[in-house]
């Protein structure tokens, strides 16, 4: 593929030259300039909505940051938490929202979706050509998902009626390079633009393994083995790394290149965060070290049922694992996958946190982060729910980037808040509220309006 | 012959372990005879059966005594709809014992030949406090037949075919539409010719087949216990309009149908406690994963239960935890279901009593009744909250081992060691 591209290259800067000779124009000595593909080109609208100071009181509260207050007060206004504590001011006009002894968490953070792509109802029409991943190129760094998204996906909302205020949506694993991701609010909105989260950074997601060699495979195509996954990744990269040199300090040396090669640049220079989904130690240790050869950090490895064996590796390179409680078998890199998994990378002081990848784990992700909590406490570590809740607040806050803006309750971040019927961490438990940027987005006792897709279905009129 | 016998009578001395007496004391015990649990417990265990459950009960002489500390015993679980045992690993062609894609097989399709007794999932599944589960097929070549389901019975060391060919399985609606070659239509149609031709078979004289009979000879005997109604047809699917079309099914071809799925089932709740047709179903499908779950809601168990419609879980996960998880998925589902309204003991019975009559096990199966094989666990915690597990799983009287493959990885890879 690279050298196609070289090829696509001389041929197409022989023909401008000729054409500059011809016309005699030769005061132009450089190269002419594309303008280079804009990466704000895409704006989001998201606007927090406006909503007066509330003041919870009577709160258990896990701040999402190890700390646990118990008949605690929790104070958000102009759309971030204002204070937490004991005995908090009571501004003029604050709401009171009177937790009776109920928990209150930040809002849940899901590195992993498909929502939007991956649309419910799913049908046949899905198998050969979903949104979920650009399948004709093992490389399809150049696509931004958030292209394909439909806030419509029903999966939006109940992920918001499960306490998730945040959520990446990645593209697929059929391929290596799989495109840039983006993280949105999952709010009611008819545009993607509308749930953009605001400056969130953008992340790029690779794939090593199984998956793309698998898909490749099947159609006689390359890749086909690990060796040859991996050739790919160092002949991009190498690329990459050569026209961003060109680039030069100011960026604006040497030519527009096409949006894979673009992509690839700011992954290299350390403009995208890096997701790569793996699941066996071998590979995930294989891309730590291809990381270190083109000189870019990983951010997570997703999915990683392997993580346990190799998780003092993983701290002591900073990548962050996200993985589920109990999944395993269903294909032979998830073979050796233990309940402990999370754990285990997290008594390594690695950063670990429980995603979804389908809808209904997403309904469950605080099931996800108790269940996984539950199988280290029977080995012997020590998991209180303040230090749990973090698997699921601020280490996907980190891993997305935002770790200064959500996944925790303090003075300053923004107010995605959920409170609680009873602990987090059972199955019993529902989210009773849900508030974003300090706006009440879900109140579990109120009616909810239908979706326009569930709008004048009999079915679901016989339901009301 | 000769040969034989010193291994035998080796087998034989190794088993009277099983004659152990046995007293647990002190434990919240959900016999699921009554709808009350016994508190403060004392279950006697002799000869490998239950002998008693009561209330402060005393400890017969030279019983071995487990000290309960409290904590909560249940009867060991039964599965459903699972899927261990059938292959080792997901993913892999030849480890995918449940279906089949060519040849003459559909209904006659019998899962049980492919059991692995050595399977890890049956191995994880036992330590996890399971004791009998309903292995299904999914997918023949005699569409929309789907082939015959099996009983396992989970040992305290082994695991064996319990009864094989012990209910028929067919899929109609989203699931089936690609094997089908398109509308749900012909589902329907070709399962009321099958039930004809069937009949029509069992009377036939030899050698003259009736008209243009579809029905293979393999798959047209597979169907005879259905007819005779010593095996249900358990139908995959989950639109309302489909399940209300297996209730007509049932009704005028006078055979016994269970509904497996049932995203809808709630909306037919009253017609299908009429017709006493149980449903098989997962709490947590709330979502309308298909066009043919528009309809599905978290409180289905809830609204089943309210309206007499027998039923039992089973946790899917798109088919991850019905071979991997299958024992903790299911008491996952139990709790969110009481989460969703339906009584703490309905769901306790979703996933023991209620999936032992669904798959026709002896009287009894399910519950810590006098007499009863003495399958149980003892639970570290709430045994419908995930985050609890087995302390002590007994099967048949025996205390199993509660090592895995999983648990060897664990403490190989744990942390401070």
């Amino acid at each position: 593929m690279a050298l196609g591209r070289q090829l696509t290259f001389l041929t197409t800067w022989g023909a401008l030259m000729i054409g500059l000779l011809l016309s005699g124009t030769m005061a132009m000595a450089g190269p002419p300039e594309r303008p280079l593909l804009d990466p704000e080109a895409y704006p989001g609208t998201y606007h927090a909505p406006s909503h007066g100071p509330v003041l919870f009181v009577n709160a258990t509260i896990l701040d999402g940051a190890g700390g646990r207050l118990d008949r605690a007060e929790l104070l958000i206004s102009n759309g971030k938490v204002e204070a937490i504590g004991h005995d908090l001011r009571r501004p003029a006009g604050v709401e009171l929202v009177d937790a009776g002894g109920r928990w209150i968490t930040p809002g849940l953070i899901d590195v992993h979706t498909h929502f939007g792509t991956f649309t419910l109802p799913q049908t046949s029409a899905d198998g050969g050509a979903s949104d979920v991943t650009e399948m004709s190129s093992p490389n399809a760094a150049g696509t931004w998902i958030e292209h394909a998204v439909r806030p419509e996906d029903p999966a939006f909302r109940h992920a918001l009626a499960a306490g998730i205020t945040t959520l990446q949506i990645l593209p697929g694993s059929s391929v290596i390079f799989g495109g840039r991701s983006v993280v949105v609010k999952p709010i009611p909105a008819v545009t993607v633009a509308e749930m953009k989260f605001p400056d969130a950074p953008q992340g790029m997601k690779m794939a090593c393994g199984g998956n793309p060699k698998g898909y490749f495979g099947s159609l006689g195509r390359a890749p086909n083995s690990r060796q040859g996954e991996f050739a790919i990744m160092r002949d991009a990269l190498q690329e990459a790394q050569e026209h961003l040199d060109k680039r030069g300090p100011d960026g604006r040396g040497g030519r527009r290149d096409d949006a894979d090669d673009e992509a690839l640049m700011d992954l290299v220079s350390g403009k995208l965060i890096v997701h790569v989904h793996c699941y066996r130690s071998d590979d995930m240790a294989r891309m730590i070290d291809l990381s270190k050869e083109f000189g870019f950090r990983i951010g997570t490895f997703h999915h990683a049922s392997e993580a346990y064996k190799i998780a003092p590796l993983l701290a002591a390179n900073g990548v962050c694992v996200a993985t589920w409680s109990d999944w395993w078998g269903f294909k032979g890199e998830a073979e050796d996958g233990i309940r402990e998994n999370a754990a285990f990378v997290d008594a390594a002081n690695g950063c670990v946190m429980m995603h979804s990848d389908i809808p209904v784990v997403a309904e469950h992700l605080n099931v996800e982060a108790a269940k996984a909590a539950a199988a280290g406490r029977r080995a012997g570590l020590s998991l209180p729910p303040e230090h749990v809740i973090q698997w699921i607040t601020s280490n996907p806050a980190k891993a997305l980037g935002l770790a200064d803006r959500i996944g925790r309750l303090a003075p300053g971040y923004n107010a995605d808040v959920v409170l609680w019927s009873g602990d987090p961490f059972s199955v019993y438990s529902f989210a009773d509220r849900v508030y974003i940027d300090g706006a009440p987005l879900l109140d579990r006792a109120a009616p909810t309006r239908p979706s326009d897709f569930e709008l004048g279905r009999s079915i679901l009129g016989a339901a009301r | 012959m000769k040969r034989l016998l010193p291994i035998l009578a080796a087998l034989l001395c190794a088993s009277p372990a099983v004659a152990e007496t046995l007293a647990i004391t002190g434990v919240t015990a959900w016999t699921m005879t009554g709808r009350t649990s016994v508190a403060d417990a004392t279950i006697v265990i002799a000869d490998g059966h239950i002998r008693s459950v009561v209330a402060k009960g005393a400890v017969p002489d030279g019983a071995r005594v487990i000290l309960g500390k409290g904590r909560v015993v249940t009867p060991a679980l039964i599965d459903p709809a699972t899927q261990i045992g059938l292959g080792e690993v997901g993913g892999i062609d030849e480890e995918r014992g449940s279906s089949v894609g060519k040849g003459p097989l559909g209904a006659a399709f019998d899962v049980s030949y492919a059991l692995d007794p050595n399977a890890i999932t049956i191995q994880q599944a036992r330590a996890d406090g399971l004791a009998h589960g309903l292995l299904f097929p999914d997918g023949s070549a005699g569409a929309p037949f789907d082939g015959a389901g099996m009983i396992l019975r989970v040992g305290a060391t082994g695991a064996s075919v319990e009864r094989s060919r012990a209910a028929i399985f067919a899929t109609v609606g989203a699931g089936g539409a690609g094997a089908m070659g398109g509308s749900r239509a012909a589902a329907w149609l070709l399962l009321r010719n099958a039930i004809a031709e069937a009949r029509l078979y069992r009377t036939a004289p030899r050698g003259t087949g009736p008209r243009d009979q579809l029905l293979n000879h393999l798959d047209a005997e597979a169907l005879a216990p259905l007819l005779a109604g010593t095996v249900p047809l358990v139908i995959q699917t989950d639109r309302l309009s489909d399940i209300r079309q297996a209730m007509a099914l049932a009704r005028e071809e006078r055979i016994r149908v269970v509904v497996f799925g049932g995203g809808e089932a709630w909306a037919a709740a009253a017609e299908l406690a009429a017709a006493r047709i149980p449903v098989i179903l997962d709490p947590f499908d709330d979502l309308p994963v298909s066009y043919d779950k528009i309809g599905a809601r978290r409180d289905n168990a809830a609204l089943l239960a309210r309206a007499g419609v027998p039923i039992a879980f089973s946790v899917s996960a798109q088919g991850i935890h019905r071979s991997w998880n299958a024992a903790p998925a299911m008491r996952e589902g139990a709790g969110y279901a009481v989460a969703a309204g339906l009584p703490y003991v309905d769901a306790l019975a979703a996933i023991t009593t209620g999936p032992a009559r669904i798959m026709g096990l002896p009287p009894g199966t399910g519950t810590l009744a006098p007499g009863t094989a003495a399958d149980l666990v003892l639970w570290d915690g709430d045994p419908l909250e995930p985050t609890s597990a087995p302390a002590m799983v007994l099967l048949d009287g025996r205390e199993i081992s509660l090592v895995t493959r999983q648990t060897m990885l664990r403490d190989r890879y744990a942390p401070h060691r």
